[in-house]
């Protein structure tokens, strides 16, 4: 995955802030009222990524979410109840084009700041801000370790993709083909991704992991990100909406 | 600190085959060690034994008794007292990046973080530990983006940077150029001059030979030969091992079969030594 541009609003905010937001942005596209909130929020989220964050983040989560879009207004308005309205030659049920609107907004939503805060995650300043906050190395490892995986994925099954294609496997043409070329990419790539683990425990017993992970040890922060008062403005506040989001939910 | 060995044995998961059978030796601080042997001798397994890596991280079953100094490196109690103790290489740099790290910095500086060491410390061992290595130009590169060659000086700066007491070396120079190579092994040379036990296990006996102080010959997981490695390297009973020898040593040996005499006076294992050989006749 292309990391964002280090001068991108997303990049230099301070790690918590994209995650709180990211999270806050998850939580809150189930708690909004259907559909209104939904559409709202993604909306949010493609203004933020297009106008102050990273608008190349847009490409690929319109990838991602056109298709599921596609997808839901054919299901939903399909197979809907009635009342019905007609789109050309297509006669559509009104209540399945709301839910579709819905579904497609919290998906968009979620695609997009996932993917503005995917593209905007730096392990080394994760781990920075970990340790400023005296957080366990373990923990923090965890998190950036878990966020990495897909950038290391994606890695990983270009080397196999263009090595089995060197062996002559064709992943292109028919749908057929397409299929019978998953089974010798996908295995290599989980049985690789499970040696990785083991190359990477012995990489990092090699780096003095035992001496951050013992009771009491502190990682020394190499260059902490600034925590900005906007940062925990935001960060606040995206808690409070999720607050006020719940508290709704409960007492309506 | 001295690697001391008594009795090892140790098999890893899912195979009653031990890698090592009852390895008796010691690797002394100070001194260069060289571990020899064909594919599958137990040199690497030796290394991962000694640093702790195996079992505790390849799982197995160790019996005998490892010790560094005093401490068990396989006894997970003590992983944190050993932690930046030993500077370990495997002979595949890209899988010991910490995969934290965007810059050559971050990553040689990865485990003097771990310590706990100040910043402005941490700073100056960083570029001096890449300076040595002569990656300093690399400083600001990104590690997945480093060609096999300067991946290896950085995973050597990255260790360089904790001054080991212990190193232990598979293959440390297998992806370096020749010139690279060669300041490599006056690296682990003047680490074992202040003081750290070096074991190196290489196939690279042109390149080692002159750094050793000691070859460990490993057969079947057991020492075959131990003694200095221009008398071992040069003896017929090594040579009937099997395990080959330097390049020089290896053509004198192939032109002895055809002129026996060439041997009467034992073999030459470097270009230098030839030559002189071949002078006096």
């Amino acid at each position: 995955m292309t990391p964002s541009a280090p001068g991108s609003l997303v990049a230099r905010a301070h790690p918590f802030t994209s995650l709180t937001v990211t999270l806050a942005v998850v939580v809150l596209a189930f708690l909004l009222p259907a559909s209104i909130g939904p559409v709202v929020l993604a909306l949010l989220a493609i203004a933020v990524a297009a106008v102050v964050g990273d608008p190349a983040s847009l490409t690929p989560s319109l990838i991602i979410v056109v298709p599921l879009w596609l997808l839901l207004l054919l299901v939903q308005g399909v197979l809907g109840d009635a009342p019905f309205t007609t789109w050309g030659p297509l006669t559509l049920s009104i209540g399945g084009l709301d839910e579709a609107l819905a579904q497609g907004a919290r998906l968009t939503a979620i695609v997009v700041a996932s993917m503005l805060a995917l593209r905007g995650f730096r392990a080394s300043r994760f781990v920075d801000a970990a340790a400023e906050r005296r957080w366990p190395f373990s923990a923090a490892y965890l998190v950036a370790a878990t966020l990495q995986t897909i950038p290391r994925l994606r890695q990983r099954v270009t080397l196999i993709r263009d090595a089995q294609r060197s062996r002559g496997l064709r992943v292109q043409g028919s749908i057929v083909q397409r299929v019978t070329a998953l089974v010798p990419l996908t295995l290599p790539l989980i049985l690789g991704a499970l040696a990785d683990t083991d190359d990477r425990a012995v990489a990092l017993e090699g780096r003095a992991i035992a001496a951050v992970t013992a009771p009491g040890a502190r990682r020394t922060p190499l260059a902490p990100p600034v925590d900005t008062v906007v940062d925990r403005v935001v960060r606040w506040g995206s808690v409070l909406a999720v607050a006020v989001a719940i508290i709704w939910r409960i007492t309506r | 600190m001295t690697v001391r060995f008594d009795g090892v044995s140790f098999s890893y998961p899912g195979t009653d085959a031990p890698a090592l059978r009852d390895l008796s030796c010691v690797f002394v601080a100070g001194q260069v060690t060289w571990l020899f042997g064909k594919l599958g001798a137990g040199s690497s397994t030796a290394l991962l034994v000694a640093g702790g890596l195996a079992p505790i991280l390849t799982g197995g079953r160790r019996t005998g008794s490892v010790r560094i100094g005093e401490l068990d490196p396989g006894d997970v109690a003590n992983r944190a007292a050993l932690a930046g103790r030993i500077g370990y290489v495997s002979a595949q740099p890209h899988l010991q990046l910490s995969g934290l790290a965007e810059t050559v910095f971050d990553e040689v500086a990865f485990a003097p973080a771990n310590l706990g060491w100040e910043r402005g410390r941490i700073g100056t061992a960083v570029l001096h530990a890449l300076a040595r290595v002569g990656a300093g130009h690399l400083v600001d590169r990104v590690p997945t983006e480093l060609s096999g060659g300067e991946l290896q000086r950085v995973v050597l700066a990255a260790m360089l940077v904790l001054a080991p007491k212990v190193w232990l070396l598979d293959e440390p120079a297998s992806a370096l150029d020749p010139a690279a190579r060669a300041g490599a092994y006056a690296l682990f040379r003047e680490e074992a001059r202040r003081g750290a036990a070096v074991v190196i296990a290489t196939e690279d006996a042109d390149g080692v030979l002159e750094v050793a102080d000691r070859i460990i010959v490993l057969e079947r997981g057991q020492v075959a030969v131990d003694g200095v490695p221009a008398e071992v390297l040069g003896s017929d009973a090594c040579w009937a091992l099997g395990v080959g020898s330097t390049t020089v040593g290896a053509l004198w040996r192939a032109a002895a079969e055809r002129v026996p005499a060439m041997a009467d006076d034992g073999v030459p294992l470097t270009l230098e030594a030839a030559a002189a050989k071949v002078m006096q006749a």
